[in-house]
């Protein structure tokens, strides 16, 4: 009798904790004009957050492709994406492998650009099984995410999967990135010396940028990046670009896991396959691509220069396509312009 | 590892401890025993934690400074099984089974400070509802979603142990644990915790019960 109470006491009690465990992974699919909802997408050892908000009534979702790799989505959720777009459409902030708070165990195998092209594939395809084979998807890749998507859109029929493209500061094509990078480096540099600003600071750009002409390795893509990044702070008409305070805005709302958002972000910028990305370019098969396109670029981002741009402009076959440059660098859609 | 003999196993070493911790009989378990509950915070994030310690070594030490200033204090060494939890919305809830060394320094009034590192084993349980995608596009929800880690806690604390002085049996204490968990994403996430409970006594029983 004891026995039985036991272990009936063990199993309610199992049960419960069981129920508290899952209560959190019950489906809930939401159709209207202010959803927030989280939920994840399993693939090849990796548990991928997909944080949806905005207005799903409108069918209409833009999926933002995160730059990095292992930056994460949450610095795009901002005010200014709130306000603008999430009132008219829903925005997937997508978590990419190893990036933001995405979980899993010994899955650094499948971090490379094949797995991601996949990942996403079957991030829309979840997307429209959720809200509806109906619902129109547009993909927005930034900075690494530019490549990601290139590579997306470039493969199989990937791109009849989405109604449009956007590349905002994106690099369809690294070794020209590099190029591109060096020589404005170079070009500003000069400019700001004879202008007499910053000269200490532009002074060891412009050597090293003389000393390193071509033919990068990842080491020198890495420092033209660092490089790139500070002289992005020298000029006075770029908007900076305040990390703290978006996260102000976001990390309580959508409970952002601080900690797992910095050791993805420290693995995978450290990963190996960055070497294989360093390399990787899908210039020549821009043609391949007919869907209306978008393209958006800062006239003073020196990490992602504005002529990758007209690089993918004049490569795609599209007729349906615009290329917009900013005065200012556009990071994360405006969050401190 | 299958949840269920987890869940199991987790339930069945709580039920263990506390069966144990009733027994009455000479050289009693009870006298060398402390049961623990606490509120397990992360950052803004809720959670709760059980345990129990075992006392394997006890001595005091009273010290002279050249100062002529005494020193006294006892040392305590336990073994300690914790059952801990967390819930962080959207992002993981998170059960674990620790086993640890506590290092505790008691002064004679009652304060205390303590160390304990913890190993275990840790089950996550994603923060929403995750689905699968197979390559034909066939969309499947995956249940109890989530992983296994292995787990290091290094955790330090303050309290004051009520019966040194006033001769109740519980301790009150605060403690801060680093919690790091192995292979996440072939590398270790890392979440700071924060306890603030209760550790009851158990020979305090005894006492009362010889009393009676």
């Amino acid at each position: 009798m004891l026995s039985q109470n036991y272990n009936l006491m063990q199993r309610i009690i199992g049960y419960l904790l069981l129920l508290l465990m899952v209560s959190c992974q019950k489906e809930k699919i939401t159709i209207g004009t202010n959803v927030s909802e989280t939920f994840y997408l399993n693939n090849a050892g990796a548990s991928m957050r997909l944080l949806v908000q905005g207005n799903t009534l409108s069918h209409t979702f833009l999926i933002i492709v995160h730059g990095g790799p292992g930056e994460g989505s949450f610095v795009y959720n901002t005010k200014y994406i709130t306000y603008h777009i999430e009132n008219k459409f829903a925005v997937v902030y997508w978590d990419q492998r190893d990036a933001g708070a995405s979980q899993g165990n010994s899955n650094g195998n499948n971090l490379n650009l094949p797995q991601m092209t996949d990942d996403l594939k079957k991030v829309i395809e979840l997307i429209k099984y959720r809200y509806g084979e109906n619902s129109s998807v547009f993909i927005l890749g930034h900075s690494f995410g530019g490549l990601l998507t290139s590579s997306f859109m470039t493969t199989g029929e990937n791109q009849t999967m989405v109604k449009g493209w956007i590349m905002v500061d994106g690099s369809p094509n690294y070794p020209l990135n590099d190029t591109l990078t060096r020589q404005m480096l170079l070009r500003v540099g000069q400019q700001q010396i004879a202008l007499n600003d910053h000269v200490n600071n532009w002074t060891p750009i412009i050597n090293y940028c003389n000393a390193h002409p071509g033919n990068f390795t990842l080491a020198e893509s890495n420092q033209l990046e660092s490089y790139g990044a500070d002289a992005e702070t020298y000029i006075s008409e770029v908007n900076q670009f305040n990390l703290l305070s978006a996260m102000e805005a976001s990390s309580l709302i959508d409970f952002l896991p601080i900690t797992a958002v910095l050791v993805n972000y420290l693995y995978s910028s450290d990963a190996s396959f960055n070497a294989v990305l360093d390399k990787t370019q899908f210039s020549t098969l821009l043609y391949k691509i007919v869907t209306p396109t978008l393209l958006l670029y800062g006239e003073y981002d020196f990490i992602c220069p504005n002529e990758l741009g007209e690089e993918v402009y004049n490569r795609i076959s599209t007729n349906d396509k615009k290329n917009g440059n900013f005065s200012r660098k556009w990071p994360q859609f405006h969050v401190s312009g | 590892m299958n949840h269920r003999k987890f869940i199991l196993s987790v339930m069945f070493l709580a039920f263990a401890l506390f069966c144990f911790s009733q027994r009455d009989s000479p050289g009693r378990l009870s006298d060398s025993l402390n049961l623990k509950v606490s509120y397990n915070s992360s950052l803004i994030y809720p959670g709760a934690r059980l345990g129990a310690e075992y006392s394997v070594k006890s001595f005091n030490v009273a010290k002279t400074k050249k100062s002529g200033k005494k020193k006294d204090f006892d040392k305590e060494r336990f073994v300690s099984a914790n059952l801990g939890w967390y819930h962080h919305p959207n992002f993981q809830d998170n059960m674990y089974l620790t086993g640890g060394w506590t290092m505790r320094r008691t002064h004679s009034k009652g304060f205390f400070t303590e160390v304990s590192p913890e190993i275990g084993l840790s089950r996550t349980f994603l923060g929403g509802t995750t689905y699968k995608v197979d390559n034909n596009g066939n969309v499947s929800v995956v249940k109890l979603a989530g992983y296994y880690y292995a787990l290091l806690t290094v955790g330090g604390g303050v309290g004051y142990d009520y019966s040194k002085v006033k001769h109740k049996p519980f301790i009150l204490f605060y403690k801060l644990n680093l919690l790091s968990m192995y292979p996440y994403n072939s590398t270790i996430y890392v979440r700071p915790a924060m306890e603030i409970g209760l550790i009851y006594k158990l020979r305090f029983i005894g006492n009362v019960k010889s009393k009676l």
